[in-house]
């Protein structure tokens, strides 16, 4: 392969982007596709993008543009239910995503690594979170948490938050677990070989080798398990007590009430937490490789 | 190569029994009591009774419920084919753009994907409402219009009649377009990024056109890549239950919202846990579906 | 129901600060230390209630006056009070059902019996509220607020400052075609048709239900949302023009900015009434100062305190007597004496009965 690339970009044009008009493979550079991303775009923004400037607007129930306030976001912080809401959800996220990330790195390292009996059996349940409808799930995360295993209420925060983090778990850690196979699937086995053969025990290998080669998968893993875990509404809603809203489902009732922008500010501080999170995610994604490399 | 168990059988046990016992006890076990559910019969207002009867299996197929089926699955056929046809191009014209711009399209598609689904479709709401901004919009080109044709000496255009944009099952189909576009973009991209180009190389300089070589080269060869954005833009559509619940109006009712009712209103677990057992099997077998394509794309290629 | 709908800064204040100081990390132990609730140590009353349904000082007022501190939890229906209850009690003592699921609890076993004497406070109820047919002897329940449905609408959109005082004009009539939202309670939807076409809101005959389900369906292209209890979101936001909802919900509407421009009437056929109830559910770990805790919530002047907060009609002839005229003499709030009288309690009839509703609500919105 190494040998031909040289000669491939030599005889074909294509790849060259240096040229005048459009390559005939640059479709991102003809109009009607242009046409067509941006629209998508604007379709995708611009509900999140006016709801977030109307956060700032000072009519209540207007839609036309009175001036500018931050009134919304002084009420979204003071409403305490709201705020506790919040503070369950980022709880609930964050809990999620550590065991998630171990749960899924294990699960990952069981299947690229071992050969057992009733394997495939094992890879079928784990992908089944993945694809089983929410609200089947949700329904059983419910009948399980009346019936088989009750959830003590009035304990203390966070313990209270232990049903609903059970459930998010179960469905994020499969996500991770997928995830980091496909990291795995690169690695180099005889590296651990050789690192075992040079007297270095399991763990050793394990936590110095395979470890650092799965951290990218890792942390895009844990991105995926805290966006999960603070997206989900249907399974929250069907496992969530009277003492454990969360914000999308305090978000909800919210709506039931009235349309306030109220909603909308706290709307946009969850939309820019995600943002920033995600941002320091992919950046710690897109540093790690490089430096491992150097 | 893969280590049987039995070499490192310590390294084995403790690196699979976390997340098998956790799957089997916080995800198999709920699914099975709810399965269980679905044989029983309610003996009273709190108590449910397992004879293994199929009573809820026979009521769940009524035409009642069939015809409700029915309708989720053309809602998330016709969800799945819009999806696909806004997002082919889109990822199309990702794959082959320079490397930079490629990162920050993805970055674009993806960020509607990390907010929240319930805060999104509020925003949609806002959007299509009868005196939201869409229609706000309308209306000021239509004043504007209307100003310009007197000023040309012609009739005024009538009174502007706001469009109805929510509460019907369109809404619902645009509100789940919305929600999962990047759930198909994402996968059609991958595969048409690993696509061996050099093939529609061959067929442009053959002398196809750009429409004749996507449809009859890249289409079959992004095939598998087609396949699960199908699949997983197709089971959430098809459970779905927050988009009917906000933006549907009084027929726009889906299986979810039916089996939500079944849990908290009715108060009858084992027909809900009939029906969402149902939808279970319904998704069981696009997985099915979607793996054959995939055997079959493999096969070929 | 949008239960307190009348909310303005109700005060959870201190389990907040203890949530927040914990997230933070300032100090785990004090939020371990706010644990009251369930432990059935201490003295202690677990109150389950509607979401800003109570006045911002009666709980604190209910500590000084005891001594005894109440843990207040929240749920939005009745369907999540059952759900939530069906498996067992896990450790609340008092309450808040509706009147039908009183009698749906009591049925099954999953309420107490009160004891009278210890609540003297009885006497303060109105004489129509000391005793009722879905709690014969209020063996179960104490009364704690009443509701109606009704007919929410804009004025400006009513032909001849016309008011809308039919059901006619929500269940059988184009007139207002796309400009009507419904309720999508089965049961109460059903009953108020029932009530449209000259029956009972209770034992309605089987030819009965099947007429209804065919007005409904003929009406339903006329209809834009069966809605989740936000008629009055979908009125203020101009979508509908007239919408079934509770009084109290739509008394909101007309307190807040542009109210003026709705109004809310109880149809002349005659309407649904409810009460939200206090009960002491099986299985509670503080029995005595649950009591004690109902019997102060009756009380004239901590009624009053709470009525002030949450504008619902009260069956407290002492708290009544307490609150100023604009209060008992609103016509949203207590309705006509002529069509009250036409109105009824909406009677548990059965699982199977809601399970009825539930399908034929079902086959309304499949068709």
């Amino acid at each position: 392969m190494a040998d031909e690339a040289p000669t491939a970009a030599a005889t074909s044009p294509a790849p060259n982007r240096v040229k005048e008009k459009p390559g005939p493979l640059e479709y991102m550079r003809r109009w009607p596709l242009q046409l067509i991303v941006g629209l998508t775009l604007l379709f995708l923004y611009l509900p999140l993008i006016t709801l977030m400037v109307f956060s700032f607007n000072t009519s209540r129930r207007n839609i036309v543009w009175q001036g500018f306030t931050t009134d919304w976001y002084v009420r979204a912080f003071n409403n305490e239910s709201l705020l506790q809401a919040f503070i369950n959800s980022l709880t609930i996220a964050f809990l999620c995503t550590i065991a998630s990330v171990v749960l899924g790195a294990l699960a990952a390292v069981m299947l690229w690594r071992f050969r057992f009996p009733g394997k495939t059996v094992v890879e079928g349940s784990l992908a089944l979170p993945i694809v089983v409808p929410e609200i089947c799930m949700g329904v059983a995360m419910l009948v399980f948490f009346a019936r088989v295993m009750p959830w003590p209420t009035g304990l203390p925060w966070p313990l209270n938050l232990g049903a609903i983090t059970i459930a998010h778990i179960s469905f994020a850690f499969p996500f991770v677990a997928t995830v980091v196979r496909a990291r795995l699937a690169s690695f180099n086995r005889e590296l651990e070989e050789a690192a075992k053969d040079l007297g270095a025990s399991e763990w050793r290998t394990f936590w110095d080798i395979l470890v650092p080669h799965m951290q990218p998968g890792l942390i895009a893993g844990a991105l995926l398990a805290f966006t999960l875990s603070l997206d989900d509404f249907v399974i929250t809603f069907f496992t969530a007590g009277p003492d454990t809203i969360t914000f999308p489902v305090k978000v909800y009732s919210m709506l039931r009430f009235s349309v306030t922008p109220e909603v909308n500010a706290a709307s946009t501080i969850l939309i820019v937490v995600t943002v920033i999170l995600t941002a320091v995610g992919l950046n710690m994604q897109n540093q790690t490789p490089a430096d491992k490399k150097a | 190569m893969e280590q049987t168990w039995r070499q490192a059988k310590a390294a084995f046990a403790a690196v699979s029994a976390p997340p098998i016992v956790w799957l089997l006890l916080f995800f198999l076990v709920p699914l099975a009591v709810v399965w269980a559910y679905s044989f029983g019969v309610n003996s009273g207002p709190v108590t449910i009774d397992f004879t293994g009867t199929f009573a809820n299996y026979t009521r769940a197929l009524e035409p009642l419920y069939v015809g409700i089926f029915w309708k989720s699955l053309i809602v998330a056929t016709l969800t799945t084919l819009l999806c696909l046809i806004v997002g082919f191009p889109v990822a199309l014209a990702i794959a082959f753009s320079s490397p930079k711009a490629k990162a920050w399209l993805l970055l674009l598609i993806m960020l509607p994907f990390w907010t929240n689904l319930l805060i999104r479709t509020f925003a949609l709401i806002a959007v299509l409402r009868e005196n939201g901004y869409v229609n706000a919009i309308l209306e000021w080109m239509w004043t504007h219009a209307s100003g310009l044709m007197t000023l040309v000496g012609l009739q005024p255009l009538g009174d502007f009649e706001p469009l109805t944009l929510l509460y019907n099952n369109t809404a619902v189909v645009i509100g789940l377009v919305y929600v999962h576009l990047p759930f198909m973009v994402l996968p059609l991209y991958s595969a048409l990024d690993r696509m061996d180009r050099s093939l529609m190389e061959a067929s442009l300089d053959l002398g196809a056109g750009h429409l004749r070589t996507i449809w009859s080269v890249v289409v079959p060869l992004a095939a598998p890549g087609v396949a699960s954005g199908v699949l997983i833009t197709f089971i959430p559509a098809l459970g779905a239950y927050l988009t009917p619940d906000l933006l549907g109006g009084t027929d726009s009712q889906m299986i979810a919202n039916v089996i939500e009712r079944q849990f908290k209103r009715a108060n009858d677990w084992p027909f809900g846990a009939a029906l969402s057992f149902l939808l279970m099997y319904l998704t069981f077998i696009a997985v099915a579906v979607q793996a054959l394509v995939q055997r079959r794309s493999e096969r070929r290629g | 129901m949008a239960k307190g709908s009348f909310r303005r800064g109700i005060s959870r204040r201190s389990l907040l600060q203890q949530t927040g100081a914990a997230a933070i990390g300032i100090s785990l132990a004090g939020g371990v230390a706010a644990c009251g609730g369930g432990s059935g140590g201490g003295r202690v009353v677990n109150f389950y209630n509607w979401d800003t349904y109570i006045g911002p000082t009666t709980l604190d007022d209910f500590r000084t006056a005891t001594g005894v501190p109440v843990q207040m939890s929240l749920f939005a229906t009745n369907d999540e009070l059952f759900a939530r209850l069906r498996a067992g009690n896990p450790g609340f003592d008092v309450i808040v059902p509706s009147n039908e699921f009183v009698t749906r609890m009591s049925q099954a076993q999953m309420l107490q019996e009160l004891d009278h004497a210890k609540i003297p406070n009885i006497s303060n109820l109105l004489p129509e509220f000391q005793d009722a047919a879905f709690d014969p002897g209020r063996r179960y329940s104490m009364p704690y607020t009443w509701l109606v449905l009704g007919i929410g609408y804009r004025k400006a959109a009513m032909p001849n400052g016309m008011v809308p005082n039919s059901w006619r004009y929500l269940f059988d009539s184009p007139q207002f075609s796309q400009k009507l939202a419904l309720l999508s309670e089965s049961a109460d939807l059903i009953r108020l048709c029932a009530k449209y076409l000259g029956h009972s809101v209770n034992n309605i005959p089987d030819a009965m239900l099947s007429q209804i389900e065919q007005m409904l369906i003929r009406q339903k292209p006329h209809v834009k949302q069966f809605h989740q209890d936000n008629g009055q979101d979908l009125l203020a936001s101009g979508e509908v023009d007239i919408v079934l909802e509770y009084n109290g919900d739509i008394a909101q509407l007309m307190n807040a900015e542009g109210g003026d421009a709705f109004d809310f009437v109880v149809p002349q056929e005659g309407t649904l009434i409810n009460s939200d109830c206090l009960c002491i559910p099986t299985g509670a770990p503080h029995v005595d100062d649950a009591h004690a805790f109902i019997n102060y919530l009756l009380d004239g002047e901590a009624g009053k305190k709470i009525t002030e907060e949450i504008l619902f009609p009260t069956p407290n002839a002492a708290a009544r007597e307490l609150m100023p005229d604009s209060y008992k003499n609103n016509p949203v709030i207590f309705p006509p004496a002529d069509v009250m009288a036409k109105s009824e309690y909406g009677a548990f009839e059965g699982d199977e009965r809601a399970r009825l509703y539930e399908e034929i609500f079902t086959r309304i919105s499949a068709a």
